[in-house]
């Protein structure tokens, strides 16, 4: 049985949700305080990066689960098996967790022994055949009632960092979280991965759909995945700053005040595929292309040297006029 | 593809791989009990084991496919749940016996080896990589094990309202993988006693297991590895025993594809649910693959679930008139 299980384990679809927040700590934290945060198991080591920038991720855990899957189409499927949820600290700053699973083309229509399931980490099998488009779009609607919910698995595992004594939830600005649901069809080993869809929705969704090879690990796409979703929390705040900040009409100290979050905490954040597998760090591209994402990226960035310097000249003006 | 230029190595997830053998044979485990009911009933037991050991080698040999299987013979005395008498006393009384009946012991361990080794907590990590099976209907919600401290095979029933409340219909527990009927089984972990967590037999035992199966590492590194023995004699306290001793400098590697455990027939229901633990435990990836893949390469590939990878004898137990001194 464990032969054949083997061979029809082979992956067909991938999917996930990442919740991307600010680390509410005044300070952000050193590549240990980050080790220890992320220390999800006493055993098992936290990989902890300084180049090109700080990155700390944790091991994986696993949540059992035995539930229909949500689809588009309401076909009722049950799925048995693990999901993965792991956390990512960037910088020290930015928190992340993702919950992923694998499924493969059919299952079997008796569940299996539970250490069966246990020894491949990540993956749940449909009872039968697994309607794969119906499953994929289901995932990026997310879960109704009753229904495997990775969103609720990523916001347990963020909900269990955030009472880490470590943390005194003293934010240095308001922020708003954000999630990203995506979905990954699996092509045969060789065809090239592409990212086929990238929807901003409201409420701080996001959706992603990809097509990746059936060679690249799960964790590579949940990688990738957290990428986009980091940078795109970085956009959604940065922007949410400006526009609360009154640009042009607020006096200039508020304006600096308002401002000043964006300079110390996040500026330094962006940096694209830093992290991200060799072989899927390209899917960056079509993004670069529309929208933009670093075009906008910069023009926030110039917009906020911009208004820092006009706020800085009657200063200098002062300065001179005292002498 | 280059290959790349820049590494890191604490970004770079590792784990160290341990010698393995194909079978780890368990020769024993040895209670205050047994050591009170004097030497005749360790000589019985290791008469008794002895057949068993030979039947334990013939199924090894003939998963090799003919060649000679790598067999270490491994002892556990328990000076956990009770501490008695000494190694210095002990420890030569449990050789002599087990050389009169033609065995010879590799390892010796001892019990609270399994719950603290080398200032490592093993048990504790054990407890933290467990993933409950989920019943039908579970959608997310991670059941908390680490707070009841019970471990079950499916279902329990309800618990009953309170007085005023209407009466409710008993609800039966129910196993998730039944077959018709359910065997419904609720292990406890661990008990706390003055605000000190005791660990339960059936759980140091899925510890002891895992070890022996190679499973266990502490952020990459082998755990409870042996320690060589000087050929001296043994300490006047258990604590100065290393937890895991090689007695024969010439054993092949403690620990093994596959296990086989050679214990009387009271312990039945403890290593039953010792199966219900090894069967809800998350092991370490690494160290799964690296089983998996060297005994695919030997041709004596390992059952995927880390239950299967353990085989049990339980024999009649002796009984205290056969072990009177001059039977």
């Amino acid at each position: 049985m464990t032969t054949a299980s083997g061979q029809s384990a082979r992956p067909v679809l991938a999917c996930g949700e990442v919740r991307t927040c600010l680390l509410p700590s005044f300070q952000p934290l050193d590549g240990r305080a980050a080790a220890q945060l992320l220390r999800l198991r006493a055993d098992e080591q936290v990989r902890v990066s300084e180049r090109p920038n700080l990155y700390a991720l944790s091991p994986e855990v696993l949540t059992g689960i035995d539930c229909r899957l949500p689809t588009s189409n309401g076909a009722k499927v049950r799925a048995v098996g693990t999901v993965a949820a792991r956390a990512a600290l960037t910088e020290g700053r930015v928190l992340q967790a993702t919950a992923h699973f694998s499924a493969p083309a059919a299952g079997p229509d008796l569940r299996r022994p539970w250490g069966d399931y246990l020894v491949r980490p990540g993956l749940v099998e449909s009872f039968g055949k697994l309607p794969e488009q119906a499953a994929a779009e289901g995932a990026l609607r997310g879960g109704g009632r009753g229904e495997l919910d990775l969103g609720m698995i990523a916001e347990g595992l963020l909900a269990q960092l955030l009472r880490h004594p470590l943390l005194d939830h003293k934010a240095p600005f308001k922020s708003r979280r954000t999630h990203l649901r995506w979905a990954a069809r699996r092509v045969p080993p060789g065809e090239a991965p592409s990212l086929e869809r990238f929807t901003l929705a409201e409420d701080g969704l996001r959706t992603v759909e990809l097509k990746v090879p059936e060679d690249t690990p799960t964790a590579a796409v949940a990688g990738l995945c957290e990428d986009l979703a980091l940078h795109d929390w970085l956009l959604t705040t940065v922007v949410h700053m400006l526009d609360n900040s009154r640009l042009g009409a607020a006096d200039g100290p508020s304006a600096v005040l308002a401002l000043r979050p964006a300079v110390d905490h996040l500026l330094h954040l962006w940096m694209p595929r830093a992290h991200v597998d060799r072989t899927l760090g390209h899917l960056w591209d079509v993004l670069e292309r529309e929208p933009g994402f670093t075009r906008q990226w910069r023009n926030l960035v110039q917009r906020i040297r911009d208004q820092l310097a006009v706020q800085a000249i009657p200063l200098l003006h002062q300065a001179l006029s005292t002498r | 593809m280059r290959d790349t230029v820049f590494r890191e190595t604490t970004a770079e997830p590792r784990t160290q791989s341990v010698p393995l053998s194909h079978l780890s044979l368990e020769l024993g485990h040895l209670y205050m009990e047994d050591f009170e009911a004097g030497p005749g009933r360790l000589r019985e037991h290791f008469a008794e084991v002895r057949i068993w050991v030979d039947a334990a080698r013939a199924s090894a040999a003939r998963r090799t496919g003919g060649k000679r299987p790598r067999i270490s013979t491994c002892f556990l005395i328990d000076d956990y749940f009770t501490r008695f008498s000494t190694p210095a006393e002990l420890v030569p009384v449990v050789l002599a016996e087990a050389e009169k009946a033609g065995l010879v012991i590799d390892y010796l361990a001892r019990e609270s080896g399994c719950a603290v080794a080398d200032r490592i907590e093993l048990a504790e990590s054990v407890m933290h990589r467990l993933v409950e099976s989920p019943p039908p209907g579970s959608y997310g919600s991670r059941p908390p094990v680490s707070q009841t401290g019970w471990l079950a095979n499916g279902q329990r029933t309800p618990a009953t309202r309170s007085a005023l409340s209407d009466a409710k219909a008993w609800v039966p527990p129910q196993e998730t993988a039944a077959r018709n009927h359910s065997v419904f089984m609720d292990a406890e972990l661990w008990s706390e006693k003055d605000g000190r967590r005791l660990w339960s037999c059936p759980f140091l035992a899925a510890v002891w297991q895992l070890a022996r199966l190679g499973l266990l590492r502490h952020l990459g590194e082998p755990v409870l590895t042996p320690r060589p023995w000087d050929g001296a004699g043994f300490p006047p306290d258990w604590d100065r025993l290393p937890p895991l001793l090689q007695l024969n400098p010439a054993a092949t590697p403690f620990s093994a594809y596959r296990t086989c455990t050679l214990m009387p027939n009271r312990f039945l229901a403890v290593e039953d649910a010792v199966r219900l633990i090894l069967d809800q435990v998350d092991v370490d990836s690494g160290a799964l693959k690296q089983v998996a893949e060297r005994s695919a390469r030997e041709g004596a590939e390992v059952p995927a679930a880390v239950a299967q990878r353990a085989t049990y004898v339980f024999y009649e137990e002796p009984t205290n008139s056969l072990t009177t001194e001059g039977t």
